[in-house]
């Protein structure tokens, strides 16, 4: 009981930074980024071939994975997502969706369908802490999904961008007026958004292997998370994160492992339902 | 209600009447017949979703739901019980349906966004129960429709002419029931929900009784199409119906590339899109795996920035109304 809650903290860490991206990206651009579990996948094939080919832990292939991935969320933004920002859901929806089915395609032609795993030292080692056995792979990417975290709340609070973010996310008329370049904060945003994802992606890779479908697996996850947090709110996410990953863990002990995700959709639709403001409004 | 006949409902009547006509000209069991009858039932099913997804602007991404349910429903109950598919239709059509039903009561409250990831969910929820549970659904290997030859009663026939002429009606059947909900009181029901849902309500109408039709009727349909889907190709699994790219964002994207709301936006759309597929298919996945998803995905995204009404909107004389001031992607409704 208590193995599996420790497990669903280190696992609900990871979801959380994973999640807090689409979240800056609603909260900000007031789009829902469908195609933002493929940022995931590229970022953990960054984490992948910096392994293969400069030998680098997937830990460190992490900043690797938030460089490139911001790079190319940033060029994405500015050209794509820039143009519907005023459209209808209808056409901000369907562009993202055109995007995942694009990217997830894109990598399927370049890196085939192969799964792909690292190895590293770590791998299978652990640490007793009396009954409870804590993975090595899993701690380490949750500690560096702390650390993320904590770069991430300063920033947004400390820094001048990260305060134009915040305040372009509230009133980008006003924001204009005051000297913030609005659509080069749109593009950093979703550059952000998309790079915390990959980021995620790459500490996760030492235990899930990658794939050009790896995102498929994460994107109703995502979208929990972020639900349960609130849309837009990234404290929300970090601890809609933690919710989910103990909740997975824990309904894991009574029951088979292919109704786990099940758990995860009724949750899903329930809060949408209830509470689609997140558990905790305000945050 | 009024029965005008438009230069758009002529054009819909000789394509009806030529596609009627087509498997007379071509060979009757060949390849090509098999793609028009692909192409028609996707126009049918994006013209299910267009009742609820055009005409309400419920962006469901979702359908696929609906679609395996038919598929589901009338299978087992051939499989297991010996109940003709025929039959099997119309219960199909009666589970999604109440699934319909079910699931309005916590989603239309959500708009936009949440709606569209609410129904997304669903079809989630509905792929993972049918692949886990197996002794109900057959679990991931799917399940097969028995081969019986040429028999009537039981939805079997040998030839693809029979199939298609069969899937034809559906298409006819579905476009009819569009254009009178478009064009009855309930259209106008549901372009006032559409266009501003408060307003709706104040002004008497309601909302949740309105959309809650519009959308049992699209889950009926959607189930009758996933049903004849079943019997024309004779497999189906849990991954390829309940497919989120494949079916959901499919049935979505041929009626937005044809023209969102508009009675000839689903036929267009399919017409164009599934055969370009096909092609695609052909030439390009022998060089790699996705490419034609791929092409499939950037036709999507060019759709959305370069015309976001549609191909529809590049025939402007067969609009019947004066083009009401909406924002792209949200047009009226014309016949």
């Amino acid at each position: 009981m208590i193995q599996a809650l420790v497990d669903g903290i280190l696992l609900g860490g990871v979801y959380g930074v994973i999640s807090t991206g689409l979240s800056l990206v609603f909260g900000v651009l007031g789009v829902v980024n469908f195609a933002h579990a493929e940022f995931l996948m590229l970022g953990m094939y960054v984490a992948w071939f910096a392994w293969r080919m400069l030998g680098l832990d997937p830990l460190l292939g992490s900043v690797l994975s938030f460089i490139i991935v911001f790079a190319v969320g940033y060029g994405v933004q500015r050209l794509l997502i820039q143009r519907v920002l005023k459209a209808p859901p209808a056409a901000q929806v369907f562009l993202t969706v055109g995007l995942m089915i694009v990217i997830e395609n894109a990598a399927l032609i370049a890196f085939g369908s192969d799964f792909r795993s690292v190895s590293v030292p770590y791998q299978v080692e652990g640490y007793r802490l009396g009954d409870i056995f804590i993975s090595a792979p899993y701690l380490y990417a949750f500690i560096a999904a702390v650390v993320l975290s904590l770069a991430l709340w300063l920033f947004l609070e400390r820094s001048w961008s990260g305060r134009a973010i915040r305040a372009v996310a509230q009133d980008p008329m006003a924001s204009t007026l005051v000297g913030v370049d609005t659509k080069r904060t749109y593009g950093f945003a979703f550059g952000l958004g998309v790079g915390l994802t990959a980021f995620g992606g790459a500490v996760i890779l030492p235990y899930i292997t990658v794939s050009p479908t790896v995102g498929g697996q994460f994107v109703v996850l995502m979208f929990t998370v972020v639900v349960l947090g609130g849309l837009g709110s990234v404290t929300g996410a970090l601890v809609g994160g933690l919710v989910v990953g103990i909740v997975q863990s824990l309904s894991a002990l009574f029951f088979p492992i292919q109704l786990q995700n099940l758990f995860l959709f009724v949750i899903f639709i329930a809060v949408l339902a209830l509470r689609p403001q997140g558990l905790i409004k305000g945050a | 209600m009024r029965f005008a006949l438009k230069p758009g409902h002529v054009v819909l009547l000789l394509f009806f009447i030529a596609a009627a006509l087509l498997p007379l000209f071509v060979d009757p069991r060949g390849h090509l017949l098999r793609v028009a009858a692909m192409a028609l039932l996707f126009a049918a099913m994006a013209q299910s979703w267009n009742i609820i997804g055009g005409l309400a602007n419920q962006i469901s991404l979702g359908h696929a739901a609906f679609f395996g349910l038919g598929a589901y429903t009338s299978t087992l109950l051939f499989l297991r019980l010996g109940i003709s598919p025929w039959i099997g239709m119309l219960a199909g059509a009666v589970v999604a349906g109440l699934a319909a039903a079910l699931l309005s009561v916590p989603t239309f409250r959500l708009k936009g966004h949440y709606f569209a990831l609410a129904t997304l969910a669903f079809a989630e929820v509905l792929r993972v129960i049918a692949n886990s549970w197996a002794d109900l659904s057959g679990g991931p290997v799917g399940l097969t429709v028995p081969f019986l030859g040429t028999q009537p009663l039981s939805f079997a026939f040998r030839a693809v002419s029979s199939y298609y002429w069969i899937i034809l009606a559906l298409l006819v059947i579905v476009c009819v029931v569009f254009y009178v909900l478009a064009h009855g009181a309930m259209g106008y029901r549901l372009r006032a929900v559409r266009e501003n849902e408060a307003a709706a309500e104040v002004a008497g109408v309601n909302t949740f009784r309105v959309k809650l039709v519009a959308s049992v009727i699209s889950a009926a349909l959607t189930a009758m199409c996933g049903t004849v889907f079943a019997q024309f190709t004779f497999f189906f699994d849990p991954d390829s119906i309940f497919s989120l790219s494949g079916i959901s964002v499919r049935m979505a994207m041929i009626a937005i590339v044809g023209g969102l709301g508009t009675l000839g936006g689903p036929i267009i759309g399919a017409l164009f899109l599934i055969p370009l597929e096909e092609v695609a298919n052909a030439y390009l996945s022998s060089r790699a795996a996705g490419l034609s998803q791929l092409v499939f995905g950037l036709i999507l995204i060019a759709a959305i920035l370069i015309q976001p009404r549609g191909i529809m909107a590049f025939f402007p004389k067969t609009k019947g109304k004066t083009q009401p001031k909406a924002q792209p992607a949200t047009e009226g409704a014309r016949g």
